[in-house]
């Protein structure tokens, strides 16, 4: 099975505290791979080391190698040689926790970005925009408050503005992070949905606080415990039935 | 606890009503007094107005080039802090680290603290020095009274780009790498804007303080009579200073009644130069936000 990242003896630190022991691990494209593990565990920072976001953080230091399928071949992001950074998170989309919409506008929001890393013109980007609403069911919903303010929508359709601007810059990998958790129990169930189809299209790695919802959605399970990988489980593998959320439970 | 509740629920109604009261009275008081001579005479006395404006012929008992003096010196003042006054609080907030952040803080600080009769004795010091080395023709002037006054009002821009860079949520920076903006596409494009505001609150802060000096003018170059300014090397009269002039040495009530249509106009060219600069920003809000 083709990876979509090899992650070798990554170790990150922020201020000179170690929040990630030397962790090795390979991602496979197919489906969506989840990431578990109590609160603190460094699944966060994990998935933020895929595209480099831990940089942004103060007194942050890392060493080891990771490598991601980008830009149709296996490329070490890290160190000499690697694609530029700003190209690296282009390739590597990312959903947050809580929705973070830009303060502008739906339509700015999504093709702003388009704008500025793609340089497409704005008759191409609000292609775009409308492409990937409509990727997101949401097209119909907002179709005639495109100049509104993005924060003035819902928090699921916020998230899932969200997600749309991420898959407008067409992604290589798209990172998750709990991108559920701070919504309604409807919203996550749309958002799950769209997971579920988008999976097919390009490999998601995902930070979920649910058990239920991991093994809904996911592939496989790396179950984390401060600052290491310590299991990996196929979803071939998990025991049936109302078993298998007991067995994830006790891997924690 | 609800006795301490109810006591700065009362603080808080008292300020407001103070600060009202007291701003209320004050513009009460110069438009009562001012309103009644504002008008064509006002500004340029008997000179035919289109040839006041024009420069063509001087003004004697108007204050035509009074304000034609304080605008332009507000506006040069501007041009002469806003970049260096802006530029130096996004370095402080953006780039600026440990000692030489500390150390430029402090200086800025102290910029702050310094009497406004202070800069303008700088200003006249340096004349001096100038005249003694490499300009023996220098003098005081319009140019020289701009830069001191810039010097006094940096400080209020430094610290409001500053602060209201900082102020900004961390999330909007961390959206923005996400997405693959270069450093310089996450400040120009999003923190800046977003805080276009609060730095708009230091650049009229700092217009109206440019307006309002006398201190600082008196020595680097403003005059009683000198006509419209002539140009950067030049004498100027501003209202302020003919404000303060009249009050001290009017000789009969039209000229004491003139004061007060000075301060009226004074009044108005602020708020005229604050609502321009509101205006500015709103539309570049509105363009950056792409609301409608």
């Amino acid at each position: 099975m083709e990876n979509c990242a090899e992650i070798r003896g990554l170790r990150v630190s922020f201020n000179n505290e170690e929040v990630l022991h030397g962790i090795s691990a390979d991602i496979p494209r197919e489906g969506i791979s989840v990431l578990i593990g109590r609160s603190g565990s460094g699944k966060t920072t994990l998935l933020r080391a895929l595209n480099r976001l831990n940089e942004n953080f103060h007194g942050y230091s890392g060493s080891g190698e990771v490598r991601l399928f980008i830009e149709g071949g296996m490329k070490s992001i890290y160190g000499g040689g690697a694609p530029e950074l700003t190209a690296i998170r282009r390739r590597v989309g990312m959903v947050f926790q809580n929705p973070n919409p830009l303060p502008l506008s739906l339509k700015k929001n999504i093709t702003l970005p388009l704008e500025l890393t793609l340089g497409l013109r704005r008759a191409e980007a609000e292609e775009r925009m409308e492409k990937s609403l409509r990727e997101v069911g949401l097209w119909d919903e907002v179709k005639e408050r495109l100049n509104r303010h993005a924060a003035s929508f819902s928090g699921g359709q916020q998230q899932r503005i969200c997600l749309a601007r991420a898959l407008a810059l067409e992604p290589d990998i798209l990172l998750l992070d709990e991108p559920t958790a701070s919504l309604d129990k409807k919203s996550a169930e749309l958002i799950e949905a769209l997971l579920a189809e988008l999976r097919r299209a390009i490999p998601l790695l995902m930070v979920s606080h649910s058990l239920a919802q991991a093994r809904r959605l996911g592939a496989r399970f790396f179950v984390m415990s401060e600052g290491r990988i310590v299991s990996r489980v196929e979803a071939e593998s998990l025991p049936d039935g109302g078993e298998a959320e007991p067995f994830l439970e006790a891997l924690l | 606890m609800r006795r301490r509740l109810i006591f700065f629920r009362f603080l808080a109604y008292f300020g407001a009503l103070f600060v009202a009261v007291a701003s209320g009275a004050l513009y009460f008081f110069i438009i009562s007094r001012g309103l009644p001579v504002l008008g064509g005479r006002l500004f340029f006395g008997d000179t035919p107005p289109l040839a006041a404006i024009l420069g063509l012929r001087p003004v004697w008992d108007g204050i035509w080039p009074a304000f034609a003096g304080t605008f332009c010196l507000v506006l040069l003042t501007m041009l002469l802090a806003a970049l260096p006054g802006i530029g130096c609080g996004i370095y402080l907030a953006r780039f600026a680290e440990g000692r030489v952040r500390e150390r430029l803080s402090f200086a800025v600080d102290l910029l702050a603290g310094v009497p406004s009769i202070v800069m303008g004795l700088f200003g006249f010091v340096l004349i001096l020095l100038l005249r003694h080395t490499i300009a023996p023709q220098a003098t005081t002037s319009i140019s020289l009274a701009a830069f001191c006054l810039a010097l006094l009002v940096m400080p209020a821009l430094v610290v409001t780009t500053r602060s209201s860079l900082e102020s900004l949520p961390p999330m909007l920076e961390l959206t923005g790498a996400s997405l693959g903006f270069s450093e310089n596409q996450i400040l120009r494009r999003l923190l800046l804007p977003a805080a276009a505001r609060g730095i708009l609150g230091g650049v009229i802060l700092s217009m109206g303080r440019a307006a309002e000096d006398t201190a600082v003018i008196m020595l680097t170059g403003v005059v009683v009579n000198s006509g419209l300014p002539a140009g950067l090397a030049a004498k100027f009269e501003a209202l302020p200073f003919l404000i303060y002039y009249t009050a001290a040495q009017y000789a009969d009530e039209s000229e004491l009644l003139r004061g007060f249509g000075a301060s009226l106009v004074l009044l108005l060219l602020s708020a005229f130069l604050t609502g321009g600069a509101w205006l500015c920003q709103r539309g570049m809000e509105r363009r950056w936000k792409g609301i409608r």
